[in-house]
């Protein structure tokens, strides 16, 4: 913790990983999108038209499942989900309210938040998986086209679900938290309302 | 789009023209009066300016291997033993045009497959971005990817030449007539009366192949051996893969749910709760 008031939230290299995550994560979910719905199929316009963005799509999700391993490997230790992690989502609606009596004191990571890594993880191991099939489908068995079809675009919707969320917790639900991203550093009193276990751990 | 088409890819609605009447052509392949010559495939590659392709000899009567970006037009053949008694089966081999077609269904983008108000099933290369979901989409396994270009290409059942009132390039070529093009109506009513000639002959279970599963086909097969289409290189019963259908369909409408709802949930919780407090209080602060 530095003297001048400020809490480091997040390092700069937990910043830049997680942006090129959101970067490369935003550019194969557009384009992606566009392949879902003939209703959004503008987006292929804008991001170079139809052949394009099925030619880069493919390599957005490479630097997004790239960077996510990196990310994995830096936070999998503190998500992990405890009894005290299962009592807060269990409670979450309450916290959805601003209720927070009951709830117990989140660490670095909150409860939602650590779901959120989860589940980004299996998703993204998923689209992976299937969107290697469907990168090169001239070179795959019908079973496994058939199987990613599916997959694909089932894990897609969970994983742009779940970010809509954290889009909206990340920004206008939690002030000031986006700076934690950022610039990198919170207020001590931040700290202490919304991470109160974390901010004990790193003040001594 | 002109109004002689009935179906778009990824276009809800159908497509203008799509309430027209228009008589449904077909091609029937009568397998029994094949003689295995290859007139077709030549005609095929020859038409549509293809290039002599050469697989090396690998002890069978065909030619290639399978179709390919630039080989729409395949002669199976089939050696095998059908009720004791070795069957020759030479049986050609193409996009069937389905009336429900799996491609056209699976395909992202706007146009890049369209269904012509006679049937004919076509791809338009200008549309086509290269994804390749006609090839899972299609339960005949006709679409096929040509590196080069990045697009998928197929039979066109010559939709050039029957716009202008000729027949397709192979149907012209065939020596034997075991080749017919018309009103798919009435080649259904003479690939009946062929079957029953047949069964009159002794092939108990010859009959006409014109699966369900796709809403029927518009390349129709007379087969001897009706019970075993496998054996002449035809699936028993295709379908449009169901993971094809569940994603075009509920998983769309849970899809949109999701985004939608996802979007507006958060919009509406803000304005009803507001966002958490900033910071803990004043007494709160640093622990002195």
């Amino acid at each position: 913790m530095a003297s001048d008031g400020r809490v480091t939230r997040f390092n700069a290299a937990e910043r830049i990983v997680h942006w090129v995550v959101a970067l490369a994560f935003g550019y194969a979910a557009l384009t992606g999108l566009a392949l879902w719905s003939p209703r959004l199929f503008w987006l292929a316009a804008v991001f170079g038209g139809g052949t394009t963005a099925r030619a880069w799509h493919p390599w957005g999700g490479v630097v997004f499942t790239a960077a996510l391993a990196v990310m994995f490997l830096k936070w999998a230790r503190a998500m992990r989900i405890d009894a005290d992690d299962r009592t807060w989502l269990a409670r979450a609606h309450r916290y959805a309210v601003h209720d927070h009596a009951g709830l117990p004191e989140p660490g670095r990571f909150n409860a939602g938040q650590k779901a959120l890594f989860w589940l980004q993880s299996a998703a993204a191991a998923l689209l992976l998986a299937s969107g290697v099939v469907l990168w090169l489908p001239e070179s795959m068995p019908r079973a496994l086209r058939e199987a990613s079809i599916l997959i694909h675009p089932l894990a897609a919707v969970a994983s742009i679900g779940g970010i809509i969320l954290h889009v909206y917790m990340g920004t206008a639900a939690v002030p000031k938290a986006l700076r934690g991203m950022i610039q990198g550093w919170v207020t001590p009193r931040w700290a202490a309302l919304h991470h109160p276990k974390w901010y004990r751990e790193i003040r001594k | 789009m002109s109004q002689d088409l009935q179906a778009v890819s990824a276009t809800p609605g159908g497509a203008a023209g799509s309430d027209v009447d228009t008589t449904s052509l077909a091609k029937l392949i009568d397998t029994s009066t094949c003689i295995g010559c290859k007139a077709c495939e030549a005609a095929c590659q020859e038409w549509n300016d293809h290039p002599v392709t050469l697989a090396p000899f690998d002890g069978t009567y065909q030619s290639q291997p399978d179709l390919s970006h630039s080989f729409w037009n395949l002669i199976k053949f089939n050696e095998t033993e059908i009720d004791g008694a070795p069957a020759w089966l030479m049986s050609k081999y193409q996009c069937m045009h389905c009336i429900d077609p799996g491609c056209l269904r699976s395909c992202p983008a706007p146009g890049a497959i369209v269904q012509h108000a006679n049937g004919i099933v076509d791809f338009v290369p200008e549309q086509c971005i290269g994804c390749g979901y006609c090839m899972t989409g299609c339960p005949f396994d006709v679409p096929k990817f040509d590196p080069y270009t990045k697009k998928v290409y197929k039979c066109t059942l010559c939709t050039d030449r029957v716009s202008v009132g000729l027949e397709p390039a192979c149907i012209k070529a065939c020596p034997t007539s075991c080749l017919t093009f018309g009103a798919r109506d009435e080649l259904i009513q003479i690939a009946e009366e062929r079957a029953e000639t047949l069964r009159e002959d002794g092939f108990q279970a010859a009959g006409v192949y014109n699966p369900a599963g796709v809403g029927g086909t518009q390349v129709l097969y007379v087969l001897r051996h009706a019970d075993q289409p496998e054996a002449y290189g035809l699936p028993a019963d295709p379908q449009i893969p169901w993971t094809v259908t569940l994603w075009k369909g509920p998983l769309k409408w849970l899809g949109n749910l999701v985004f939608v709802g996802g979007v507006l949930g958060a919009f509406l919780h803000y304005v009803r709760y507001g966002p958490q407090a900033e910071e803990a209080p004043e007494d709160a602060r640093d622990g002195e």
